[in-house]
């Protein structure tokens, strides 16, 4: 790491020096265009549509803007929208947990057993998705439906005697959702993994008692960047997931993210779509920071 | 190096693939299904896939979604790869800033950043969606996914081996490409297929940048719900697929997966 | 741009920008004048300044009053007036997906040598919001009747030059003068349908004729309505006996505690009944009548009826408009589709019936005949129109609607 040459120490104090100014500035300038970008296509219309849920709607539904206020900010705090606000974030807590649980297991057996096949294994890994979302959603409901793969497999075996209730569920839309994100969870995951020097997870062996302990006590912790990035890319999408609970859900999964859609969309209700989507956004932050924070405490504090 | 061996997570393993592969393999059989609604089976026909290429509507669209999402990752890889790398080397206060800039975003509903988009350019350009607005509204959205991962890549990496090329004689550019960019190349290239996927199925966004002349795949995909997904959908996803193993399979041939020997080499060497 | 229309090469676009110029007129007004005067007098200058002076434009032929409708008159050929004024290279059209008879384009094209841009939509959520006020870049639309009073209120659509749609007269009498456009001035219809009840006859076995079949417990956890709040208030609505586009909040209330009731034993709140109903998860279900004839080609167990208490009809239309820049092939489109034979292609594809009384001839007998496609006129009088609700009503419905499918 720091195997710092025997160099004369004038050169080496200059070097630092100059290396820890440019650090900082070497960052933006890396930071720049990206951010920039961001700024230009993402900042500045999402100004525009905050400046939307200032206004009201006139008869026509048009997009007044005369008396700017955050009326529309304060009819988004409705208790009606409890229930399906509690069902996105339950459908997005249960999918990021599940595909953790999942993934993980699968990234580090790739990384650690892949070999020279790694990479193939994660394209393999991605390869599903390169296909239309709307047909594996229909397959997953060809598969689930009461005469589908699955019930006939389960009454052929003997659990059940009759079709058991298995699409246009609770369980239907996390099955749904999970497959929908375990790649973006996969991935990150293998990429934080795959770092790890083998020699310490030896050394890990070697001091821990036995392989689990090592684990949790060396592996996981250092695998934390990769748990964190895979929860940030499955949670946070998932909560504006509204497609799969709406194809494979049923009277009662409906979410936040589709009541949103259906103001903008039905109520014809810019300004009220526009405010409580903010509000909406306003609270995934909140939610993700939270459970980042948590994770952190669990995985770390063990 | 002694290869370890683990049924038990070797067979689980199998499992998650089974599971991932599952709904790929519906999808194919019922490509050969003979019922232009495709929902139940009916019996075997190879008609769909010469009807595939006669659908002039479908090809089009099919053209014009690689069009965007071949923009959306070269783009979108650049720019995130870059907040990314800069982002784990970040000391300063304004770190937190730019990490919520980033998964800003990610966090807003796709229908506003949808609909802000179509405001900003009907109301700054006066334009009323093309294929170029789209692939800008996809890059968008693309990038925080790529930042993300290449800084939990980068963020495992010890910055000091950037300064022991330097002092070793390396260029700043030298020691960005050939210390810096190996062991970034597996978060780079899992950021790539990411921001594929999510460009390649994206509807909500689409939907609203999309203009006259400028279907995607899933716009032509979801406008034939109502009077029935044809199974040349499948037929079409299953060429996809067919087309991309054999291109994996034939890049797996030639060694260049193999490419992890090499940053092996280099973490090796690093230390 | 020139024209391939009869020979010679005439630059019409650059013409009508000159002409535009010179009168410093926008496009709307250029349509709003064609709307009022007619195209050919409107245009004459400019067919003028192309012809070289031989203009043949004769004013009886632009304010020829609107033909008669009745289902008397013969069917016509799809020939405007002559002199037909020269329609524009090109031509958007934004429709549905799969909602129009495969030789209907083809056909228009060939005709009049007009390059169709024919994109397609989902859902008219989006589709509204593409088309904005001044129709996005398309020229022509098929928003639903019920909505056509408020682009008309937006200024979005305009008035149409029946002098260029010849063919109206072929729509049938109780066509001539719906409740959203009086006189058709500013829309054509284009397909219509009923709403009611689609059952599985194999699962369900005592033929129902009420929209309370749909609350019966029997039929629990294999039951499907519409995702569409207005419907499922309107079925609701007509089932207690009320109006569908009722204005009072007691009697919404009232169908609000009904659906609340039903709700445990609702499967899916979905649009895509086609699948529903053909996958073998739901036994009965609220759908579309039109939608009866692809279910049943998966499933041919599957009945329709529209319920006794009476039922819901609409229609779609076509409009121009009014950023239109092709505004007279989109009036040639629009006569093209009121063609007796291309309307009844269009039957024959889509499995809707037009509102084409011209086209009866030429419609599949197996449609005619069919109760739930072209029901007979006992249930056609109970059959009550969705219409466009003042803002304030509106919210009082989708309230309600929000409270039922939340969670």
């Amino acid at each position: 790491m720091t195997a710092v040459s025997e160099a004369p120490a004038r050169t080496q104090t200059r070097r630092v020096s100059l290396a820890e100014r440019f650090g900082g500035l070497r960052q933006w300038i890396l930071l720049a265009p990206g951010l920039g970008w961001l700024v230009a296509f993402f900042v500045v219309p999402l100004v525009l549509i905050f400046v939307v849920s200032l206004g009201h709607r006139d008869e026509l539904d048009r997009v007044v803007l005369s008396n700017p206020s955050l009326d529309n900010y304060a009819r988004a705090i409705d208790p009606r929208f409890i229930p399906t606000l509690l069902n996105s974030l339950r459908y997005a807590a249960l999918t990021t947990i599940l595909s953790l649980l999942i993934g993980y297991p699968l990234a580090y057996w790739i990384s650690r057993y892949g070999g020279r096949h790694k990479g193939l294994l994660l394209i393999l890994v991605m390869l599903p998705f390169w296909t239309s979302y709307l047909i594996r959603t229909y397959a997953w409901m060809i598969m689930l439906r009461d005469n589908g793969v699955v019930n006939s497999v389960l009454q052929a075996v003997g659990l059940t005697s009759e079709p058991i209730i298995l699409l246009n569920t609770d369980f239907s839309v996390v099955l749904g959702m999970t497959y929908g994100f375990l790649p973006f969870a996969i991935l990150p995951l293998y990429v934080s993994i795959d770092r790890l020097d083998p020699a310490l997870v030896g050394a890990a062996r070697d001091l821990y008692a036995s392989g689990r302990q090592a684990f949790l006590h060396v592996t996981l912790p250092l695998t934390m960047p990769g748990i964190i990035a895979a929860a940030i890319l499955t949670f946070i999408p998932a909560i504006g997931d509204f497609v799969t609970p709406d194809l494979l859900g049923g009277a009662s999964t409906t979410t936040i993210a589709k009541v949103v859609q259906e103001l903008f969309l039905e109520g014809r209700d810019w300004p009220y779509g526009s405010a409580l989507g903010f509000f909406l956004m306003l609270i995934t932050l909140v939610g993700t920071f939270i459970a980042l924070r948590t994770l952190r405490r669990e995985v770390v504090g063990a | 190096m002694r290869r370890e061996r683990n049924p038990l997570l070797t067979a689980y393993a199998v499992l998650v693939y089974a599971f991932l592969f599952a709904p790929i393999v519906v999808l194919i059989v019922f490509s050969f299904n003979d019922s232009r609604r495709n929902i139940q089976w009916r019996g075997f026909t190879l008609d769909w896939y010469p009807r595939l290429f006669a659908n002039d509507e479908l090809l089009d669209a099919l053209s014009v979604t690689l069009q965007v999402a071949v923009a959306a990752v070269l783009v979108s890889v650049i720019l995130g790869s870059l907040i990314g790398l800069g982002l784990a080397r970040l000391q300063s206060r304004a770190r937190a800033g730019a990490d919520t800039l980033l998964l800003l975003p990610m966090v807003t509903p796709e229908i506003v950043v949808g609909l802000s988009l179509l405001l900003f350019f009907l109301q700054l350009f006066d334009a009323n969606g093309s294929v170029g607005q789209l692939q800008i509204a996809h890059i968008t959205f693309c990038i925080s996914y790529v930042a993300v991962v290449v800084r939990a890549r980068a963020a495992g990496m010890d910055p000091n081996l950037e300064e022991a090329a330097r002092d070793l004689g390396a260029s700043a550019l030298g020691a960005f490409r050939f210390v810096t960019l190996p062991i970034l190349a597996p978060a780079i290239a899992a950021g790539a297929m990411l921001a594929f996927a999510l460009s390649f199925d994206d509807y909500v966004i689409t939907t609203f940048n999309a203009g006259v002349g400028s279907s995607t795949l899933p716009l032509y995909i979801y406008g034939k719900i109502k009077f029935g997904v044809t199974p040349e959908i499948n037929a079409i996803s299953t060429i996809i697929v067919a087309v991309t193993a054999v291109a994996i399979l034939l890049a797996w041939r030639f060694g260049r997966l193999g490419g992890v020997e090499r940053s092996k080499l280099v973490d090796e060497a690093a230390g | 741009m020139t024209h391939r229309y009869d020979g010679s090469s005439i630059d019409i676009e650059k013409q009508l920008v000159r002409y535009m110029v010179e009168h410093k007129l926008t496009r709307r007004m250029l349509l709003e004048r064609i709307a009022k005067v007619g195209a050919v007098t409107a245009l004459a200058p400019i067919i003028a300044a192309c012809t070289g002076g031989g203009a043949t434009a004769s004013p009886s032929a632009a304010s020829a009053p609107p033909p008669p409708t009745g289902s008397a008159a013969p069917p016509s050929e799809a020939a405007a007036p002559t002199p037909v004024p020269e329609p524009e290279d090109e031509l958007f059209v934004y429709n549905w997906t799969d909602y129009i008879g495969e030789e209907v384009v083809p056909s228009f094209e060939e005709k009049y040598g007009v390059k169709v841009t024919y994109d397609f939509f989902a859902n008219t959520d989006e589709a509204y919001a593409k088309l904005g006020d001044d129709g996005g870049g398309y020229d022509v639309s098929f928003p639903i009747s019920v909505d056509i009073p408020d682009f008309i209120e937006r200024g979005a659509i305009v008035a149409l030059d029946k002098t260029l749609i010849p063919n109206i007269a072929n729509l049938g009498a109780e066509w001539a003068d719906p409740g959203y456009d009086p006189g058709n001035a500013y829309s054509v219809p284009y397909m219509w349908w009923t709403t009611g009840v689609g059952y599985d006859t194999s699962r369900i076995t005592d033929a129902p004729t009420s929209s309370t079949a749909l609350w019966d417990e029997r039929w629990s956890g294999h039951i499907s309505m519409l995702d569409d709040w207005q419907e499922v208030f309107a079925l609701t609505l007509i089932q207690l006996g009320y109006s569908a586009n009722t204005e009072s909040t007691a009697e919404l209330d009232e169908a609000l505690a009904l659906l609340e009731q039903q709700k445990p034993l609702v499967r899916t709140y979905t649009t895509d009944t086609i699948t529903a109903m053909s996958s073998g998860d739901h036994w009965i279900g609220h759908i579309w009548g039109a939608d009866l004839y692809q279910i049943s080609q998966e499933n041919e167990n599957i009945a329709y009826y529209v319920p006794e208490e009476g039922g819901v009809k609409g229609s779609d239309t076509a409009t121009i408009f009014s950023g239109a820049q092709h505004p007279i092939a989109a009036h040639l489109f629009i006569n093209h589709l009121l063609d007796a034979q291309v309307s009844a292609s269009n039957t024959n594809y889509i499995g809707y019936m037009g509102p084409n009384a011209a086209a009866k001839e030429f419609i599949d007998p197996a449609i005619l005949d069919d109760p739930a496609v072209n029901p007979d006129q006992a249930i056609v009088d109970k059959l009550q129109e969705l219409l466009d609700l003042d803002q304030a009503v509106r919210d009082e419905y989708l309230n309600r609607w929000q409270t039922l499918r939340g969670g």
